[in-house]
């Protein structure tokens, strides 16, 4: 009964948490980038007279980008498929806030303990990017008909090395729930290994989050908006907001999965709020440094370095379970 | 990747000092760039004790920008500053140098009525004696008077200033109708420097 | 400097270049007008480029009033004889406006017949694209604006068909039609590229410009020598000196003119500041194009700083208002050519060092080599000019060829024409980097002139004569652009016509070329590699004030529109 009434704190508590988070490291890789290319930034502190006007932080920039779409009128174009156009955003934001649930957080296991959670949080953030492919598909726009076809091809190769490299962890502590990951001490061969899926989950976050080189997806020069060109108003404020969580998640489950005890207790906090600050300087920079690859270019590096690193820790990490 | 490296170094490098600046704070910061030049070719400002509303600026000016206005007493010059160019044209061709373009460059309004967005100067006008209709700013006669006296034979100066004093008042019209009653010709002193 | 002409040059065309001219005039510096019968147009056109390898700088048409139509060729014979310029003359009657086309003979004249047709009704006989250039295609043709409006067309030959003389049937399921434009990122001015890809791959693309024709030509005529620079300046904001220069090259073409020294110099100075800051540019709206936001900020952050030099020389940012026919209208103090010659040299230096590295990005690289290919053939038959020509490994540049009234004599100056053999948009930004370092050698050196030397900058305007015609070429950031001008024949105030033909012109029309065979993402990248400039090729527009009903629009109105819901709401 405890642990029920706990769980359901815990699930009130990271509503926010979680949200502070996104928007949090959205901001940081805004601010971080604009640093790099010699910007300012949304401004942490107002200067001048400006503050009473314009309030004293920007901090909150990204959330206010979002709140104003919300205030607008959403346009349904008349070529539409309507229920899968209007639904898709919702269930985008829908699967990637119920991913929130199944991912630890220091001091809040919430969901993590269920049997199989790797594979249900995994597979939620699946389901919500497969909506932000579903829904401009629908949309009867050739720009969002090509963004989404991109997505499309994108996903097949960047999920493929994201299921992957969970599984190499997965397989290497011989358990699939989130929660049990923690309380597993392996040996310097299988930390190797570990350090190897952590590296390619890293670049399959990049797919997934449409980190420069690939952001082709919504490459705007190119296609315009991509997947959103024909978005506006609540839905496309709901399709950020989705994109606020799935930031948040993936980040939570990196950590969750390679560095395991830092979400366990709350008293290692601090230690995971510098991992994901990291984290997330690492994403600026590669951000940052690079131009976009053409989507036949992005399959090429994928499928050349990302997918044959994962199937050699794969082996690898099978070699080492089962075998030895 | 030898090529992110160095590109990283120099992005790293500039991350304490971004290009843009602060708006309006940072204006009057002494910086190496983004400063405003002196030179700078801003605001236009016209010197009213100089002008004397003879349109040569109005003349010139490409964007007829710069517009004249006559009414029964004042002649208005004026410069819309939605039109102007800021090519200082204007500036060059004055007789009188009442005009300056200055460094100032915060000439946004919100509204093309705000008489911000202007800069008229008001000149008297003459009205003639005889028609009664106005034909030149008070200033401009004055000081053509001047620069003609100056610069004329001293030979035919006295009548010339004879002649000009007997037409004062009279627009140019009504100067040549009464041409041969005040006994004005306007080529009799050739034939004073004939003689 | 006197600029002179050579007085044997009207017996050289006389009997080797065109033996078929009625009456042969010398114009000042080197140009020579020819008055031809105008059925020869085409045979002509046909072996000056066989025989001579000349060039057709232009083809346009002036309105001769009650007299007709004069045809006018502008061929370039600087390969042949210094600096020379042979301009052909035909009249035509206006009964019968359809001179012979040349367009069939080299392709590169199709967009200018194209818009002789929407500006005089001229129809050139065998033209191969006969479509409207500026105007939209559904305009009515001249002989049709009169008559009663055609019934509406039944059936599935919409307007849409007449969009897309793409050689592909609409119905085809597998390929989609992509409209680039009017308004699209990638591209931030206004033209519709009309791509047809099938999956990613272009099978075959067609351009439309003339969404913001703007009638500069004509304001010209009828604003008078003076007061036209400010206009020509405005032409297009980033190549603004190119204009201002070309102008006042035409202007004083047709006198015997004189400008002093310094004001070369000075003049000189503002064109490479000029293009050294559009290249950067340029360097940064690709890198914008291929999605690296941070290569748009490292050059238009250096690029910045070009701007606030050219500030501080000239008192404006973009238009720089200096430009007087016979010299120029401020000077360079010594204080500020020693204050700006080290920023130049330390911003040479920062560009040598950041600009390879950029170019040798291996993502950059991965998107641009191979990209947009443009063989000399093609460059030359399409009639490429500027970088994307040079690119083509063809060495034409008019500061060398046919150098505008500014300093450019490699005596005084040392600098290069730079090509490359890439023939691809990487080929286009080697030759832009290249150039930069190239232009910002030229700028310390006319900088140290400035700094060491005192002198007029203009010398008294002298009174344009009539009947007389003009051309000012010049190298602007793009490629050649072209000023001409005739003198009206009683009017010593107005010209009786002035035409522009810019760079992003013929360059504009080399893009479907290019994208056959591209992928969608590359599309923008080529339309970016030719330094395209609607404003250029569109020229001006004119919003009248006053008037009738004011069309413009006050604060509180503008707010109101903002803030009116879809229904009308408030």
């Amino acid at each position: 009964m405890v642990d029920h009434v706990f769980t359901i704190l815990s699930i009130a508590l990271i509503i926010p948490i979680s949200l502070f988070l996104g928007v949090m490291y959205s901001f940081l890789i805004r601010k971080l980038s604009a640093r790099f290319q010699w910007r300012v930034g949304p401004i942490v502190r107002m200067y001048g007279d400006l503050a009473p006007v314009i309030g004293s932080t920007r901090i909150w920039q990204p959330l206010y980008d979002i709140l104003k779409l919300f205030g607008k009128d959403a346009l349904i174009p008349s070529t539409a498929h309507k229920r899968l156009f209007t639904w898709s955003p919702y269930l985008s934001l829908f699967f990637s806030f119920a991913a929130v649930l199944f991912i630890p957080f220091p001091g809040l296991p919430l969901l993590s303990g269920t049997p199989y959670s790797l594979i249900i949080a995994s597979y939620l953030l699946i389901a919500s990017i497969l909506f932000t492919i579903l829904g401009p598909a629908a949309s009867g726009s050739p720009w969002g008909a090509i963004g989404a076809r991109r997505e499309v091809e994108l996903f097949l190769v960047a999920e493929l090395s994201f299921v992957a490299s969970l599984f190499v962890v997965a397989v290497t502590k011989g358990t699939l729930v989130i929660s049990e990951l923690a309380g597993f001490v392996g040996s310097i061969p299988m930390m190797l290994v570990t350090a190897l899926a952590g590296i390619t989950m890293f670049a399959a976050m990049l797919g997934k989050l449409h980190i420069k080189p690939f952001d082709m997806p919504e490459a705007e020069c190119e296609i315009v908006a991509g997947p959103y060109t024909e978005y506006s108003g609540k839905l496309l404020g709901t399709y950020f907001l989705a994109k606020v969580f799935v930031l948040y998640n993936m980040v939570a489950l990196f950590i969750a999965v390679f560095l395991p005890p830092l979400s366990s207790s709350v008293l290692w906090l601090p230690l995971y709020v510098v991992a994901a600050l990291v984290l997330i300087f690492l994403l600026a920079v590669v951000h940052v440094l690079n131009p976009r690859y053409t989507i036949a270019k992005a399959l090429m590096w994928y499928t050349k370095i990302i997918v044959p690193l994962v199937i050699v820790g794969f082996i690898a990490a099978f070699f080492l379970r089962v075998v030895a | 990747m030898s090529t992110h490296i160095k590109i990283l170094k120099q992005v790293i490098q500039k991350y304490s000092s971004p290009m843009t600046l602060n708006y309006p704070s940072s204006i009057d910061k002494k910086r190496m760039y983004s400063q405003i030049p002196e030179g700078l070719r801003g605001f236009l400002e016209r010197d009213e004790e100089k002008c004397v509303g003879c349109r040569a600026c109005y003349m010139v000016c490409s964007g007829r920008a710069t517009k004249i206005f006559d009414t029964a007493d004042k002649r208005t010059v004026q410069v819309f500053h939605f039109r102007c160019t800021y090519c200082a044209h204007c500036e060059e061709c004055c007789p009188e140098d009442a005009i300056k373009l200055t460094s100032k460059f915060e000439l946004a309004v919100t509204d093309r009525n705000d008489p911000k967005a202007y800069v008229n100067t008001d000149l008297k006008m003459l009205s003639c004696k005889a028609c009664n209709k106005p034909y030149l700013p008070e200033k401009m006669q004055k000081r053509v008077f001047e620069r003609l006296s100056e610069k004329i034979n001293p030979k035919v100066k006295g009548v010339v200033v004879e002649d000009y004093h007997k037409t004062e008042g009279f627009c140019p019209e009504c100067k040549r109708v009464r041409g041969v009653l005040l006994d004005t010709h306007t080529k009799k002193h050739i034939w004073l420097e004939v003689v | 400097m006197k600029f002179e002409s050579d007085p044997t040059l009207v017996d050289f065309v006389r009997t080797e270049v065109v033996p078929e001219g009625t009456s042969f005039r010398a114009l000042h510096e080197n140009r020579v007008a020819v008055r031809i019968n105008a059925e020869d147009a085409d045979r002509l056109a046909g072996r000056f480029m066989s025989r001579f390898n000349a060039r057709l700088i232009h083809e346009t048409a002036v309105d001769m009033e009650v007299e007709g139509f004069d045809m006018v060729y502008i061929y370039d014979f600087s390969k042949v004889k210094d600096r020379l310029v042979v301009v052909l003359e035909a009249r035509i009657s206006k009964d019968d406006p359809s001179p012979p086309s040349i367009a069939k003979i080299t392709w590169q004249a199709s967009w200018a017949e194209r818009e002789i047709h929407d500006l005089l009704g001229i129809s050139p006989r065998g033209t191969p694209d006969p479509r409207k250039q500026f105007l939209p295609y559904e305009w009515p043709n001249a002989a049709e604006s009169g008559a009663a409006p055609p019934p509406p067309e039944k059936g599935p030959s919409g307007p849409q068909e007449k969009w897309i003389p793409l050689g592909i049937a609409p119905n085809d399921a597998y390929a989609t039609l992509i409209p680039i434009g009017p308004y699209h990122p990638g591209v931030i001015e206004g033209q519709t590229v009309y791509v047809k890809v099938e999956g990613e791959t272009v099978v075959s693309a067609d351009i439309k410009t003339g969404f913001h024709h703007r009638g500069i030509q004509k304001l010209i005529e009828r604003r008078g020598y003076h007061k036209g620079v400010f206009a020509a300046e405005r032409v297009c904001g980033i190549c603004s000196a190119a204009h201002g220069l070309a102008y006042v090259t035409a202007c004083e073409n047709l006198y015997e003119a004189e400008v002093p020294d310094r004001a070369l110099y000075l003049r000189t100075l503002l064109l490479e500041l000029n293009r050294v800051h559009s290249h950067l540019l340029w360097i940064g709206v690709v890198a914008d194009v291929i999605g690296w936001k941070t290569g748009f900020h490292l050059s238009w952050g250096i690029r910045e700083r070009v701007m606030d030099i050219i500030e501080s020389i000239t008192g404006n940012r973009v238009n720089y208002g200096i430009w007087r026919i016979g010299g120029m209208s401020r000077d360079v103090s010594k204080e500020l050519a020693e204050r700006v010659l080290p920023a130049v040299k330390a911003l040479k230096a920062e560009m040598a060092q950041l600009l390879p590295e950029i170019a040798a990005h291996s993502v950059v690289k991965s998107r641009l080599v191979g990209v947009g290919p443009l063989s000399y053939a093609d460059a030359f038959d399409g009639g490429a000019v500027g970088p994307v020509a040079r690119a083509s490994n063809w060495r034409i540049d008019v500061r060398a060829d046919n150098p505008p009234h500014a300093m450019y004599d490699p005596k005084v100056i040392s600098w290069e024409v730079v090509t490359d053999e890439g023939c691809d948009t990487y080929g286009r930004t080697l030759v832009r980097v290249k150039e930069l370092l190239v232009s910002s050698e030229i700028i310390i050196q006319c900088l140290e002139y400035l700094a060491k030397t005192t002198g007029d900058i203009r010398l008294e305007p002298k009174v344009i004569p009539v009947n007389s015609e003009g051309i000012g070429l010049n190298e602007a950031p793009r490629g050649e652009l072209v000023h001409y001008v005739r003198a009206s024949e009683f009017n010593m105030n107005l010209p009786q016509a002035y035409r522009i033909r810019t760079p992003s012109y013929r360059n504009n029309a080399l893009i479907p070329k290019m994208l056959v065979g591209a992928n969608l993402a590359d599309v923008p990248v080529v339309m970016g590699s030719t330094d395209q400039c609607l404003a250029c090729t569109d020229r001006f527009e004119v919003i009248r004030e006053g008037g009738g009903a004011s069309q413009s629009m006050s604060w509180g109105e503008l707010v109101a529109l903002g803030r009116r819901g879809r229904f009308g709401r408030v």
